[in-house]
C-alpha cells in the first residue's frame, strides 16, 4: 500500500516538470503573515529571510505542512478553521482548496507521509469532541481518503517519524465551534502525546503526572536522534511557573525541562512554539506573552534566555535558530543573537516551518 | 469633501509616539525615586530593623514600586528582578514558605549580600518584608531576632536591585532613543511599541490580578488574594499604578488625547469613591458591586486607549500574545 502510494507520488511528481524545492528558488522557510496592508499572506523566505514571494490567503493563518520532495505546501486556517489551501510554490498558485468534511474542522497543522502522497490532518470532529486525523491523498486529486482516531482530545500538532509512524500533540481542551475558541473541559482535560501508525493502531502514549494535567501538550519539535519536543500551554493560573516543555523518546519516561522559578514564571504559562537547532543540539521554545524564548540543551538542562517582544515562531537554521515576531523581526541564533529582517508593519504568524529540515 | 476628511482625521491623531519624553519624564524619574526610597528603607533597617521602624519606609518604596511596576521589559526583567522586588501574585504561597524556611533554618545568607540575592525570587523582595513587617505572627521580633537580620537584608538586597536597575536604565534608556540603530529595537517603531505593550499591559494586571484575583467569583471572592493586603496596600495600588500610566499616556503623545484622559478620570473617581484600603468588600454584594464597576471601568479605559492611542500610532497589542493557539 505504501509502496504503490510512493510510486504514484513519484509519477505525479515527474509529469510536473522541474517542480522540486530547488525550483522555487530553494527556499528555506515557510511563514504566514499579516502584513503592512492588514492583507493574509503565505511567504517563501531564503536563508537569511528574505521574501522569495508570498501567496494570499484568505484569512489569518497558522502553520504549513511541506511536501519533502515537491514545491508544494499546504497552509491552514487557525482554528477553528475549516479551510487548507495546497499551493503551488513555483507558480504561486492554488491547486486546491481542502475543507475539512461536516462536523470536523482543522487545528492549523498537517504533516505528509507516503512519500508526500499522504497528507495528515489534525480535526476535531466536534460534536463528540474525539481528535481525528483526516487523510488526503495527493494523487488521487486530494481526495479525503479516511481518517484515523488521534487518540486524544483537541490533536494540534502533527509530526512524522521515521516509518511513517505519526506522533501527535492531544492537547486535551475539548471546544466547539458554535463557542468559538471556549474551552468546555478544563476541569477535566487530559492532554497526551500519541505515537499511531498510518492505519491508526496506537503504539505507545505518554501522559502528565496528575498535578499537570492542565498542561496542554500543544506544539511538536523534532531532533534528529528521534526525540520528540513538546510545547505545552498551561491553563492553570499564568503565574504558576510550570514547565513547558518536555522530552520523550519511546521507551523512556517524559523528561520535563526546567527554568530558574523567575523565568518559569515570565513564561506566562504559555509556549507558543518549539525548535530544535540546525545540528539538534538545542531545543527552543518561545512565549509571545513573556516576550522571551528559552533555550535548553537536548538534555533538557536551560541554556539561556533570549528577550523579544511577541516572539513566537522558531524553526531550526544552518546556524542554530530563526525566531519570528509579531514586528515583523526575523532573528538568527548561532553562537549569538543576529537580527536577519525588520519589517515593521509586518506581522509574522506562530510559527515558522524550515524546509530544509521538514521531514528528518 | 474626501480630502477634508483625512485632513480632520490627521487633525485628530496624535503625533509620533514621544519615546524620548516617556522615558526622560517618566521613567528615568521615577527609576530614580525608587532608587532613592529603596537607599532610604535600607539606611533604615541599618538603624533599625524592628517591624515599626521599618513600616513607614516600606510604604514609600512600595508607592514608588507602583511607578515603575508596569515596566516589564529591559532592565527590569534582568536577573529576574520583576519578580524579585514583587513577588505577585504568588499563586502557589511560596513567600509564606520561603520565609518561614529562612526562619526556622537561621540561613546564614542574610549575612552575606552576594549569598542573599542568590535566595529564592520568593524569599526576597517587598512581599518577603511585608510578612516581616505585617503578619501578626512574625512582626513582635526584637532587635536581636533572625528575622531582624533577614529584615536588614531584604533591605539591602532592595537597594542593590534598585541601584543596579537604575544603572542599566541609563544604558538602556539609549537603546530606546537609538531605536532603529541597535540590535535590540530593530526599529523605531519597535521602542514606542515597547512602551506601549507596558501599558496595556499594566491596565491588564490591574484588572485582571489587582482586581481581579480579590472579586474572585460571586460564589467565592478571595479577600486575602488581593495584593499586600496585610500592609493596606490594596486599592493604593491599584489607585498609584492607574496614576503612574495615565503619566506614561501623557508623556507618549504629543497631542491631546481627550478620550483617555475623561477614561482615567472616571476610573479614579470611582477608585476615589471606595471606603475600602483592602478590597475586603468583595465579600460584601453591595460593596462588591463598587469594585466590580470599578473593574469595569479600567475594561473600558483599555478599550478607549486602545482605539485613541493604539489606532492613532498604528499600535498594537502583541498579535501572537493576543492570539493563544
Amino acid at each position: 500500500m505504501q509502496r504503490r502510494r510512493f510510486l504514484s507520488a513519484m509519477l505525479a511528481s515527474a509529469s510536473l516538470p522541474a517542480a522540486g524545492w530547488a525550483a522555487a528558488g530553494d527556499p528555506a522557510y515557510l511563514a504566514a503573515a499579516r502584513t503592512a496592508s492588514g492583507a493574509f499572506e503565505l511567504f517563501l523566505l531564503d536563508e537569511t529571510g528574505d521574501d522569495i514571494f508570498s501567496i494570499p490567503l484568505p484569512d489569518r493563518g497558522h502553520a504549513a505542512a511541506a511536501h519533502p520532495v515537491m514545491a508544494e505546501a499546504v497552509a491552514f486556517a487557525r482554528r477553528p478553521g475549516t479551510f487548507a489551501l495546497v499551493i503551488d510554490c513555483l507558480r504561486g498558485k492554488l491547486i486546491r482548496e481542502l475543507e475539512a468534511p461536516e462536523g470536523r474542522h482543522f487545528y492549523g497543522h498537517g504533516v505528509f507521509i507516503a512519500g508526500g502522497d499522504v497528507l495528515c490532518t489534525p480535526e476535531n470532529a466536534y460534536e463528540s469532541g474525539e481528535g481525528r486525523i483526516g487523510l488526503w491523498s495527493r494523487s488521487e486529486g486530494w481526495r479525503r481518503i479516511g481518517e484515523i482516531p488521534s487518540h486524544g482530545t483537541g490533536p494540534h500538532d502533527i509530526r512524522r517519524l521515521p516509518g511513517d509512524i505519526l506522533v501527535v500533540a492531544n492537547g486535551g481542551i475539548r471546544t466547539h465551534p458554535d463557542a468559538g475558541r471556549e474551552k468546555l473541559n478544563i476541569d477535566t482535560m487530559q492532554p497526551n502525546l500519541s505515537y499511531l501508525t498510518e492505519q491508526g493502531e496506537l503504539l505507545d502514549q505518554v501522559t502528565l503526572p496528575d498535578d499537570l494535567h492542565q498542561n496542554s501538550i500543544r506544539h511538536l519539535a523534532l531532533g534528529p536522534d528521534g526525540t520528540v519536543a513538546f510545547a505545552m500551554q498551561w491553563q492553570g493560573e499564568v503565574t504558576d511557573g510550570v514547565p513547558l516543555l518536555g522530552l520523550h523518546r519511546r521507551g523512556a519516561p517524559v523528561q520535563l525541562a526546567d527554568l530558574p522559578l523567575s523565568e518559569a514564571i515570565a513564561m506566562k504559562g504559555y509556549a507558543g512554539s518549539v525548535a530544535f537547532d540546525g545540528a539538534g543540539d538545542r531545543v527552543a521554545i518561545t512565549s509571545p506573552r513573556g516576550g522571551r524564548v528559552q533555550i535548553f540543551g537536548n538534555d533538557g538542562r536551560h541554556l539561556e534566555t533570549i528577550r523579544r517582544s511577541d516572539v513566537c515562531g522558531a524553526a531550526p537554521s544552518t546556524a542554530g535558530f530563526l525566531f519570528s515576531d509579531g514586528m515583523g523581526g526575523l532573528l538568527e541564533l548561532g553562537e549569538q543573537l543576529r537580527p536577519l529582517q525588520s519589517r515593521p508593519g509586518r506581522a509574522w504568524d506562530n510559527h515558522v516551518v524550515s524546509l530544509r529540515n521538514a521531514t528528518t | 469633501m474626501k480630502h477634508l476628511a483625512l485632513a480632520l482625521a490627521c487633525l485628530a491623531s496624535p503625533a509620533l509616539a514621544g519615546v524620548d519624553e516617556a522615558l526622560d519624564e517618566h521613567v528615568l524619574p521615577r527609576v530614580k525615586t525608587f532608587r532613592q526610597q529603596a537607599e532610604r528603607l535600607a539606611e533604615r533597617a541599618s538603624e533599625d530593623c524592628t517591624a515599626p521602624a521599618l513600616r513607614a519606609p516600606y510604604q514609600d518604596l512600595f508607592d514608588a514600586w507602583m511607578g515603575i511596576s508596569h515596566l516589564r521589559f529591559g532592565p527590569l526583567e534582568e536577573d529576574g528582578r520583576a519578580l524579585a522586588i514583587g513577588f505577585w501574585p504568588d499563586t502557589r504561597g511560596m513567600v509564606q514558605r520561603t520565609v518561614a524556611r529562612l526562619i526556622a533554618d537561621e540561613d546564614p545568607a542574610v549575612g552575606d549580600p552576594e549569598a542573599f540575592a542568590e535566595v529564592s525570587i520568593a524569599g526576597r523582595g517587598l512581599f518577603a518584608l511585608e510578612r516581616l513587617l505585617y503578619d501578626e505572627a512574625l512582626s513582635d521580633y526584637g532587635p536581636e531576632d533572625y528575622a531582624c537580620s533577614l529584615a536588614t537584608a531584604v533591605a539591602r538586597d532592595l537597594s542593590r536591585m534598585a541601584e543596579g536597575l537604575s544603572a542599566d536604565w541609563n544604558d538602556y534608556q539609549g537603546l530606546m532613543k537609538d531605536a532603529g540603530e541597535n540590535t535590540t529595537y530593530l526599529s523605531e517603531k519597535e521602542a514606542a511599541q515597547a512602551l506601549y505593550t507596558a501599558l496595556m499591559t499594566g491596565l491588564e494586571f490591574t484588572k485582571d490580578q489587582r482586581l481581579g484575583r480579590p472579586l474572585g467569583t460571586f460564589d467565592r471572592p478571595r479577600p486575602t488574594w488581593a495584593e499586600a493586603y496585610r500592609s493596606d496596600r490594596p486599592l493604593r495600588n491599584v489607585v498609584l499604578s492607574l496614576e503612574a500610566l495615565r503619566e506614561l499616556f501623557r508623556t507618549l503623545s504629543d497631542d491631546p488625547i481627550p478620550v483617555t484622559e475623561a477614561a482615567f478620570a472616571d476610573v479614579l473617581d470611582v477608585a476615589a469613591g471606595l471606603d475600602d484600603p483592602r478590597l475586603a468588600g468583595v465579600e460584601d454584594p453591595s460593596e462588591r458591586l463598587k469594585i466590580e464597576i470599578l473593574q469595569q471601568r479600567v475594561d473600558l479605559l483599555q478599550d478607549d486607549v486602545a482605539g485613541e492611542i493604539g489606532g492613532a500610532l498604528g499600535l498594537t497589542q502583541g498579535f501572537n500574545a493576543q492570539d493563544g493557539d
